[in-house]
């Protein structure tokens, strides 16, 4: 794996936590009612995900100028730790000793996959 | 074939053409910035995202979003497979082990999240259920059940 360069892989981070803040709007939408099937899916907190979704498909592609492409899926993974996170502090949801678990998996994985055992 | 076997079927056909979404963001990245080259690949790139979002809302109607979740793990060996055969990239045994055990962390993520999901609907069903004692202090969820409540008692 010579061919990491740490700024694209920041970049690439930043575009997968950006991601999650996306999805965690989407969340917090389909959580709301509304008046109107039409507001549904065209209100602000709907559109500004789509776009900050959009800005992560841009950032991606920037990424991918110093990162191999089997490193993209292994460094998404990390959206699980973000999503967790405002799981619990935006979403009051549990946390429990299994999704701990996981998500140390996931870390460690990601550890051995960039700098071997 | 069974019909459960042709979704999940369908669904690796999906994350396989998903992950060619990786690889046209990565041809994208090696042209010139909005040249024409660029504009065609990164429209692929949003194409193929557009048809998985459809086809992913296709498959989780027909099975557990648990099991979708967690096959989505796969993701990570077509990165893998495809950087070899489209970008000539090397394969080493640490990078195999990593993959292994972060999609193993992907699996047990999803299979504790679907639980999760499941109690908490579990507890909302039964509170919903539950007759209310009569003074109790008027929240969102209480005007919400009372009607049924008053049913049942």
């Amino acid at each position: 794996m010579a061919e990491i360069s740490w700024g694209y892989v920041a970049l690439l981070l930043i575009s997968v936590f950006i991601g999650s803040v996306s999805q965690v709007l989407l969340k917090k939408s389909a959580n709301k009612t509304y008046d109107s099937p039409i507001k549904e899916y065209l209100n602000p907190l709907v559109i500004f995900a789509y776009i900050l979704f959009f800005g992560t498909t841009l950032l991606a592609v920037f990424a991918y100028r110093g990162i191999p492409l089997s490193l993209g899926p292994v460094l998404e993974a990390t959206g699980y730790i973000y999503v967790t996170f405002f799981g619990v502090y935006i979403f009051k949801e549990r946390m429990t000793k299994k999704k701990l678990l996981a998500l140390a998996l996931i870390i460690g994985g990601i550890v051995i996959y960039a700098f071997g055992l | 074939m069974k019909s459960s076997v042709k979704v999940l079927l369908a669904l690796h056909l999906l994350l396989a053409f998903y992950s060619l979404s990786n690889v046209a963001s990565k041809y994208a990245a090696q042209v010139e910035f909005l040249s024409p080259a660029f504009i065609a690949l990164y429209g692929a790139v949003l194409f193929i995202l557009a048809i998985y979002a459809l086809g992913w809302q296709q498959i989780i109607k027909r099975m557990p979003l648990t099991t979708a979740y967690a096959n989505k793990a796969v993701t990570i060996i077509w990165g893998i497979i495809f950087g070899l055969i489209f970008f000539g990239e090397g394969v080493t045994l640490p990078m195999l082990i990593g993959a292994v055990v972060i999609m193993a962390g992907i699996v047990l993520f999803a299979i504790e999240d679907g639980r999760m999901q499941e109690e908490a609907e579990a507890s909302l069903s039964k509170a919903e259920a539950a007759p209310l004692p009569l003074n109790s202090p008027a929240s969102d969820e209480d005007t919400l059940s009372s009607d049924s409540s008053n049913e049942v008692s």
